[in-house]
Order: C-alpha cells, then sequence, then structure tokens
C-alpha cells in the first residue's frame, strides 16, 4: 500500500515537475530567439512577459476545435494523443535525481527502475512518429501527408545510429538500466578524467547529439515541421488544444530527451572530483542532486535553443544522406572500437 | 540576368559541419549576451533595433513619409487651394471629392486664387496613401502629413471634410512636423538643335556601315559551319 501511494506520489510530481519545464521552455525559446535575433520578444504579459505561456494556454484551450470535412475523424483525434502521451511516458523510467530518505524508507528518485529501462525509453521515444504520421494523415491535407512522410523517412535515418550509440553506452557500463548506469559515472578513470559517459564515449556522444536533435523534430532537422516550405507540416490542419498538445509534447520531449543526455553522458548528479552525498544529509542529498542534475538538463534544454537560431535546416535528402552515409558507419565504427576496448581491457 | 552558380570546393573542417556550427553558435551568442545586456538598460528604448511603440516614440519620422493628409495655407494664412480637381482626378482609388465656390469681393485675405474649395471630402477608407494628389497638385494645396495613427472607431471618424484638414494643417504647424518645402527643380537648358543636313548624311553612313559588318560576320560563320562540317 505504502508503496502504491510513493509511486503515485512521484509520477504526480515529476509529471507537474516537466509540465513546468516544458512551460517555461516556450517563454525561454521565444525570448531567447528575440534576443539572438536582435528583438525582444513577448515581453508583455507579466515580468519580462514571464505569463505568455499562460497566455498562450488559455488561447489555446478556448480556441474552437475545427475538423476538416474530409479528415479521418479517428485518426485525427488520434494523432496528438499519440504524440503527446509517449513524450511523457518516457519519464517513467528516467532517473531525476539519486534517493532520498524519508522516515526511515529509501525512496528512488525515478518513477520506476526497470531493468530494462534503456530499451523502454528507446521504443516509446519512437512511437511518437506514429503520432506525426497519423495526425499528417487523418488532415488529408498535401502538407500535412508530406510533413508525415518526412517524418517517417527521417525516422529510419536517425533511429539507427540513435540505437547503436546508445548501445555503445551499453557496452561501458554493461546495464539496461539507466539507474545503474548513472550511478556508476562516479569517481574518476586514468586518475584525472571524471568517470562520465562523455569522456568513455566522445564519438558515441556526438552521434547522440545529432539523433536526438533528429528525434525532437528540432532545426536542423524540423523537416517534418519546416513552416517555411510546408506551412507547418503535420500539424497544419490543428487547431485548439490538439495543437496544444503537438506543441506542448515536442517541450516534453526536449526536456526527456535532454535528462537522458545528461543522464547517460555527462555523469546525471555527480560533480566531477567531489562526492557532495558525503556532506550532506539524506534528505538534503535528494534534493541537492534532483538540482543538479536539472540544471545539467537547463544547459542541453538552453542548447537545443541556441542551435534552433544559429542554423538553417538540413535538406531532405541531406539528412537522409547524413544519417546513412556518415552516421550509421561512424556508429558502426564507434561500437566496433568499444568492443574491441573492452574486450582487450577485461 | 542569372548569376552563374560557382560551386565550393569545402574542406575537410566543413564538410564534418560541426565545427562550422561552433563559429555560428558563437556569433549567435554574441548577438544573445549584446541583447542581454542592453535589455537591462534604464529607459523605453533599449535594443537598438526596437522601438517600444506606444510607450517609445523617439523613432524619427522619415520627412517624405506619406500619412494624414492637410490642406495648407500659405504664409499669409489663406487657403492655397484653388478647386482645380486635379488631385480628384489623379487620385487611383477614387476617394477625393472636390466642390468649388467662386471667391467673392472681400475675401482676398481667406482664398488664394480666385476659386476656393466649398467643400473638399477624402475618404480615408479608400486611401491608399500613394501621395499621388500632393504630386499633381498644382499650389501645392494637399499634402500628406507625417501622422500614422489613424485607427479610428468608427467610420465617421475615418471620412476627412474641409475642417478636419484645416485642423490637421494647423495641427501639424504647431508641432512642427510641417515638410519642408520641396526643392525647385533645376532647369535643364534645351539641347542645341542639330542642322538638319548634316545629321540625315551621317546617319545614312552608319547603317551602311552596319550592314557591311553583318555581312562580314555572315561570311565569318559560313566559313566556320564549312569547318567544322569538314
Ligand atoms: S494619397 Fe492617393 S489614394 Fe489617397 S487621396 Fe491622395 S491620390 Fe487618392
Ligand atoms: S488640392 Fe490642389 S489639386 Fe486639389 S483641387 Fe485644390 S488646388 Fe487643385
Amino acid at each position: 500500500m505504502e508503496g502504491w501511494v510513493i509511486a503515485i506520489i512521484k509520477v504526480v510530481f515529476i509529471w507537474v515537475w516537466v509540465l513546468l519545464i516544458a512551460t517555461v521552455m516556450t517563454w525561454v525559446e521565444r525570448r531567447g530567439a528575440a534576443m539572438m535575433q536582435d528583438r525582444l520578444g513577448p515581453n508583455r504579459a507579466g515580468p519580462f512577459g514571464l505569463f505568455q505561456p499562460l497566455a498562450d494556454g488559455i488561447k489555446l484551450f478556448t480556441k474552437e476545435e475545427v475538423l476538416p470535412k474530409k479528415a479521418h475523424k479517428v485518426l485525427w483525434n488520434l494523432g496528438p494523443l499519440l504524440f503527446a502521451l509517449p513524450a511523457f511516458s518516457a519519464y517513467a523510467v528516467v532517473p531525476f535525481g539519486d534517493k532520498i530518505i524519508l522516515g526511515g524508507k529509501e525512496i528512488i528518485l525515478q518513477v520506476s527502475d526497470v531493468n530494462i529501462g534503456f530499451l523502454y525509453v528507446l521504443a516509446i521515444g519512437s512511437l511518437a512518429v506514429y503520432g506525426i504520421v497519423l495526425g499528417g494523415w487523418g488532415s488529408n491535407n498535401k502538407f500535412s501527408i508530406l510533413g508525415g512522410l518526412r517524418s517517417t523517412a527521417q525516422l529510419i535515418s536517425y533511429e539507427v545510429p540513435l540505437g547503436l550509440a546508445l548501445l555503445a553506452v551499453v557496452f561501458v557500463y554493461g546495464s539496461f538500466s539507466l539507474r545503474d548506469i548513472a550511478l556508476a559515472q562516479q569517481g574518476t578513470f586514468l586518475g584525472f578524467l571524471p568517470n562520465w559517459g562523455v569522456f568513455k564515449q566522445p564519438l558515441g556522444f556526438i552521434l547522440y547529439m545529432v539523433a536526438i536533435y533528429a528525434e525532437a523534430n528540432r532545426v536542423p532537422f524540423d523537416l517534418p515541421e519546416a513552416e517555411s516550405e510546408i506551412v507547418a507540416g503535420y500539424h497544419t490542419e490543428y487547431g485548439s488544444m490538439e495543437l496544444g498538445l503537438y506543441l506542448f509534447g515536442e517541450y516534453v520531449n526536449l526536456v526527456t530527451l535532454s535528462t537522458l543526455v545528461v543522464v547517460l553522458y555527462f555523469g546525471a548528479w555527480h560533480i566531477p572530483y567531489i562526492d557532495i552525498s558525503k556532506f550532506l544529509g539524506p534528505v538534503s542529498w535528494g534534493i541537492v542532486s534532483f538540482l543538479i542534475l536539472y540544471l545539467k538538463v537547463a544547459f542541453f534544454l538552453w542548447l537545443f535553443v541556441w542551435v534552433r537560431w544559429t542554423i538553417p535546416r538540413f535538406r531532405y535528402d541531406q539528412v537522409m544522406g547524413l544519417g546513412w552515409k556518415a552516421l550509421i558507419p561512424l556508429a558502426l565504427f564507434n561500437l566496433f572500437i568499444t568492443a574491441l576496448f573492452i574486450q582487450l581491457s577485461a | 540576368m542569372a548569376r552563374p552558380v560557382v560551386k565550393k570546393k569545402y574542406t575537410l573542417g566543413e564538410r564534418i559541419y560541426l565545427l562550422e556550427i561552433l563559429k555560428g553558435m558563437a556569433l549567435t551568442w554574441k548577438h544573445f549576451v549584446f541583447n542581454v545586456k542592453a535589455s537591462f538598460r534604464p529607459g523605453p528604448h533599449t535594443v537598438p533595433t526596437c522601438w517600444q511603440y506606444p510607450e517609445d516614440r523617439t523613432r524619427e519620422i522619415s520627412p517624405v513619409y506619406r500619412g494624414l493628409h492637410m490642406l495648407c495655407l500659405d504664409e499669409k494664412g489663406r487657403e492655397k487651394c484653388i478647386a482645380c480637381g486635379t488631385c480628384a482626378k489623379t487620385c487611383p482609388a477614387h476617394c477625393i471629392t472636390v466642390k468649388k465656390g467662386k471667391r467673392k469681393e472681400g475675401e482676398e485675405d481667406k482664398y488664394a486664387g480666385k476659386m476656393y474649395c466649398a467643400s473638399f471630402d477624402i475618404d480615408l477608407l479608400h486611401c491608399i496613401f500613394c501621395g499621388l494628389c500632393q504630386e499633381a497638385c498644382p499650389k501645392e494645396a494637399i499634402v500628406l502629413g507625417r501622422e500614422f495613427e489613424l485607427a479610428q472607431y468608427t467610420r465617421e471618424e475615418c471620412h476627412l471634410d474641409k475642417q478636419k484638414l484645416l485642423a490637421n494643417y494647423r495641427k501639424a504647424k504647431e508641432e512642427g512636423k510641417l515638410r519642408p518645402p520641396r526643392k525647385a527643380v533645376p532647369v535643364v537648358p534645351a539641347p542645341p538643335k542639330p542642322e538638319v543636313k548634316g545629321a540625315s548624311s551621317k546617319a545614312t553612313e552608319v547603317k551602311k556601315g552596319q550592314v557591311e559588318v553583318k555581312k562580314a560576320t555572315k561570311k565569318a560563320k559560313n566559313a566556320e559551319k564549312a569547318k567544322s562540317g569538314d
């Protein structure tokens, strides 16, 4: 019984927290973009325009829902749900802190520590594409179908290197559990380098970074949306909260992916060279580990924004070329080297 | 005229692309830091390229901006318009209506010309602010000012009659927003007429020459063709 209560509290907490980050992200994105482009951005609603996401939310909720005449009713309604739900549910196995001891009971800061959490994340992550494809197909609109098609084409070119890059991480840490991997990144190796994934897998890290930009449909791989070519891609026909689900799902996806990068490659809640958990009580360490993790996540979220306003979009065939001709061979090479190294050092 | 496409050879560093992205990110970061710093400056006009419009009205308006119309008075305070109707004819949107009246004895201090406009109406909802009325007016009576806040709540308010037009002029004069007077167009002296006889003979000579040249090129082309045929 007690386990259930704790689990539900954890679920609600992380759900609200991720929603909060995603909300703030919409503001950060718009103001950050404005600042990079010598503008000011939304600065009217509240101090610094901080209430802008709220205003946007109210607007989206109160808008009329319009179903295009020839749209496929079921697929149309399924699309946004299929896009937003996986984005949320992927967080079920992602750790958001070390552990906290409350009332003599040890609570892991993770909704559930599944021993195949890794595969779960990969599977759920690629499910979101169905939301895009079905929404695009169900809208019965040229631009939407094009967006959906592009999304599939993009999927087959980035999912393979993504999986291969992650496989190398599994090789290194010998576990499919995200918590195990996070815990294994404490301390140093070779005497001076922190035991982080990015130092053990530099090439894999770069490949993974490139691939997650494609997975999140972000510039430079935002082909399914491509607002300058195909209006708004898969969500051209959507409005009101269905569009809101798409937009929100995208930001939740960003949070999930950034957390994954931190957990896999940037030492989760560890700080190099110091073990803070020794100096802190069990409760405060739980909170501090949570904060450290999300400080790192904030950087990667900012990186998404930063990159978006720096480089232009890749062309359709260029993305596929990049995926098949550059990323996959490099990922295989990385896997080979990692396996060889492990074999030799064992 | 299509420009020829020059394909650049990329170095390895450029082809890997990541380094170039980092360079680009350094640039955007510079802009970001600059603008964030600028936005914390005191005063309404912070980021150099942005005017926070309703609060910050310091932005300069070009002297040739075409805003709200006005009917001008001359330096003696008389109405310049002579109700010739040129503006109404020129207007591509047909939004000007002028009714003329004859100046009576004793009204010389009111109207500059023998005729004056009894009524002068402009429908701003039709006007496209092309400024042709101003260009066409022989007396520089109708002028487009620099007033640009033209939104109104009713259609009636968008209708300019003579009183409003004159009021616009007075307001602009008070605020010192009158357009600087037009520069006089320099008169170019007419070129001297060439002598008729000599000119005609020259022209025929040139023509002959052209024909000869054409023949020559034709010959050369034929020769080339024959060569390539072999
Ligand atoms: S600005 Fe153009 S459209 Fe407007 S009244 Fe003058 S001529 Fe007509
Ligand atoms: S404003 Fe100028 S063009 Fe129009 S009627 Fe008067 S004098 Fe003629």
